[in-house]
């Protein structure tokens, strides 16, 4: 009886846990998107706070990044298309890649590339910040630590995931046309009309919207789950660690509705 | 010590300064973010707050790279900045350990034209240490 | 710093000038920047017609059904849109076959077999043919053929019919001759009973003949009257049923034959005895299958009028 009582208060202790981390995270983000309304968070500094977030988070690996892309994509869409020849269904493989790749699988993989590098990073940053008081430095000046720490980096995050989640696409879509056609000109047409089926004006809205989720995804967690951590210095890896869960998590979840809302 | 009327600007070993930021970041951020004033505007006041007090040369570096010294210096400056009526320089001896602080900090005053009071605040066995401190308490 | 900006100054420019391409590229591709060609189809059902449905010709989509209605008289009408550069496949003798294969969706077929032809006008109805009813005169050709070629075989020259009548003139000449009638008498039951079962099978064959029409009947009856329109039928669609006509019309002739044969040997027999009675019977049967071979041509004829004008009506 006890038992049953015990793991009844564990279970709720852990969705008011959950319910309590949500609040946060919302509560955060409404707080920073009240802040992009106002005028004074558009200066010059936290312009370049962005220019800077933007620097680290996509400039800095886009080399890296261009050639992960690359190899993922030309596996798969080899693999799409030796399948369809092999069913023969060679007419489908075209959309078949397009829709895995620009559609679902590449921007996924920028999200889930940019939490593991960026995500981490700026959660520890905020654990630390925080375990080190500097927070309550900045709080005794009376400065907020929103403009120029926390909404750069969901600015960052968010242009980052879709600029790179843009180029990757785009570079599928050159690598697909020329697996499929080579150096030719000759299936413009039919590619372009391939194009026009799948992207319709909802599902490149969609895209952008899915990948500026993903964004706010992969570095407002973070922020929150640092925010978040007890004043002791070793409670930094588990507040990185929960806080990267959780990113994981609110992926999928995206990625999932987002499929969800297109096919269902 | 913790609840502290607004009117006073604290430097205390639990302030720090924001590590990734260099000296004069960390200064200009109070004209800049609490004042509005322009970057270019705010960093040159800093700038004028570390030359005032001597040390115009450590406007470049971050946190880890200061001596304690510097440091102090810094946490001082963006103290004053905040153009606040009474400064608290809280046990200064946990900040300063490297150097005979109270005529360091006694310098640094001379070289202000900080109209506030100042207060320091230490343990009492430091005390002897203050023989010809401003205002020792 | 400076450099720094520079970096993400570039990389922003960048991406912004992929972005802008693709955007306008997607534009054009889905015929922002062009006049969209209108076209109606007419059909006799909308049965997997659905808006999205697209239009293929030479197996490249070149535009998509938008919507579907009904007009005043009932008859469906399916709106479909293509971009103007793809307009240019289609012409005056362009056919719309809508086509539904057993894996992936349903289609519009758009076959033009001469490219030189002029252009097809905007806005402009077409019928648009299901493909069950070409593939089915095809086959119905076939058993029409494969039933002349019995009838053939029944009154090719050493046939049944031919045998069983070159029969009766021998036993009728027998009869003329030194053996007289005694003979005959005695030869004709059998030979009679041979003439009248060919002409059961002649009969048989007439009913088959019957079925086909009647099946040509419901055909004709689902397709309704855009069958009829001038450039309704697809031209090799025309052939087939032009084919079919004659095919009948030989069947027709080859009983006709039959029946002139029988004519013959009747008269033959009549010259000598007046007949008996099984020969006048087998004339009267004969009679039978040809009017019926008549009847049923006339009726084709009726349910496919290729020479007549019949009303356009189109939907």
């Amino acid at each position: 009886m006890n038992f049953l009582v015990a793991s009844i208060e564990s279970l709720g202790a852990k969705v008011t846990g959950w319910f309590i981390v949500g609040y946060d995270i919302f509560a955060f983000l409404t707080q920073s998107l009240l802040l992009l309304l106002d005028r004074s968070t558009w200066n010059r500094a936290t312009f370049d706070v962005v220019v800077k977030q933007v620097y680290f988070t996509a400039v800095q690996i886009l080399p890296v990044f261009l050639g992960y892309v690359l190899v993922i994509s030309w596996l798969i869409i080899t693999i799409i298309l030796t399948t369809a020849r092999d069913f023969g269904l060679t007419g489908f493989a075209s959309e078949m890649t397009i829709r895995v790749l620009v559609l679902e699988l590449l921007p996924f993989l920028t999200a889930l590339f940019i939490a593991l590098r960026s995500g981490s990073a700026i959660n520890t940053e905020v654990a630390l910040m925080r375990v080190n008081n500097e927070l309550d430095a900045l709080e005794h000046c009376k400065v907020p630590p929103m403009q120029f720490e926390f909404l750069p980096r969901l600015i960052g995050g968010v242009v980052s995931v879709v600029t790179l989640a843009g180029l990757a696409g785009l570079l599928a879509l050159l690598l697909s046309y020329l697996s499929i056609y080579g150096l030719s000109m000759a299936g413009f047409e039919a590619f372009t009309q391939i194009i026009a089926k799948i992207f319709n004006l909802n599902i490149l809205f969609g895209l952008i919207a899915k990948c500026a989720l993903f964004g706010l995804a992969v570095t407002l967690i973070p922020i929150t789950a640092g925010l978040e951590t007890p004043k002791k210095l070793f409670m930094v890896p588990v507040s990185v660690l929960r806080g990267m869960m959780r990113v994981f998590f609110a992926i999928v979840a995206i990625e999932v509705v987002s499929l969800a809302l297109k096919y269902i | 010590m913790a609840a502290l009327p607004d009117d006073v600007a604290r430097v205390a070993l639990e302030l720090p300064l924001r590590a990734n930021l260099t000296a004069l970041d960390n200064i200009a951020l109070i004209p800049l973010y609490q004042r509005h004033f322009t970057a270019g505007e705010s960093v040159k006041q800093a700038q004028a707050m570390l030359e005032q007090l001597g040390y115009a040369g450590i406007a470049p570096l971050r946190d880890p790279d200061m001596t304690p010294a510097q440091r102090f210096v810094t946490q001082l400056a963006r103290a004053l900045i905040l153009g606040r009526s009474r400064l608290v320089i809280d046990r200064p001896g946990a900040m300063l350990y490297d150097v005979s602080y109270p005529d360091f900090i006694r310098q640094l005053a001379e070289q202000t034209s900080s109209t506030g009071t100042w207060d320091i605040y230490d343990f009492s066995w430091n005390q002897i240490l203050y023989s010809q401190a401003l205002d020792p308490e | 710093m400076k450099t720094l900006h520079f970096k993400v100054g570039l990389f922003a420019a960048t991406t912004l000038l992929f972005g802008a391409i693709f955007v306008l590229y997607i534009l054009h591709a889905r015929g922002f920047f062009e006049d969209t060609y209108r076209l109606q189809l007419a059909a006799s059902t909308a049965d997997g017609v659905a808006p999205g449905v697209p239009l293929v010709f030479s197996g490249i989509e070149i535009g998509r059904v938008s919507t579907l209605g009904l007009n005043d008289n009932g008859g469906i009408v399916i709106h479909a849109e293509l971009l103007a550069r793809n307009a240019k496949w289609l012409k005056e003798n362009s056919t719309f076959t809508l086509d539904k294969p057993i894996v992936g969706g349903a289609k519009i077929r758009i076959d033009s077999p001469n490219l030189d032809a002029p252009a097809l006008p905007e806005n402009s109805t077409m019928l648009l043919l299901t493909s069950d009813v070409t593939k089915e005169i095809p086959i119905l050709v076939e058993r029409v053929k494969a039933i002349l070629a019995n009838v053939e075989h029944l009154t090719r020259k050493d046939g049944e019919v031919n045998g069983t009548l070159a029969n009766l003139q021998t036993m009728t000449g027998r009869m003329t001759g030194e053996y007289g009638m005694l003979e005959a008498i005695l030869g004709s039951p059998e030979k009679a009973r041979g003439v009248t079962d060919s002409l059961e099978k002649t009969r048989a064959l007439i009913t088959k003949l019957d079925s086909l029409a009647l099946k040509m009947d419901s055909m004709a009856a689902k397709a309704d009257t855009w069958l009829f329109a001038p450039d309704g039928v697809a031209p090799h669609t025309r052939e087939a049923l032009a084919q079919l006509k004659l095919i009948l019309a030989d069947a027709q002739s080859s009983l006709k034959k039959a029946d002139a044969l029988m004519t013959n040997a009747v008269a033959i027999s009549a010259d000598v005895k007046e007949g008996t009675q099984d020969l006048a019977k087998l004339r009267a049967e004969i009679d039978d299958a040809v009017r019926k071979a008549n009847a049923l041509v006339n009726k084709i004829n009726k349910i496919w009028p290729f020479s007549s004008d019949p009303e356009v009506k189109l939907p």
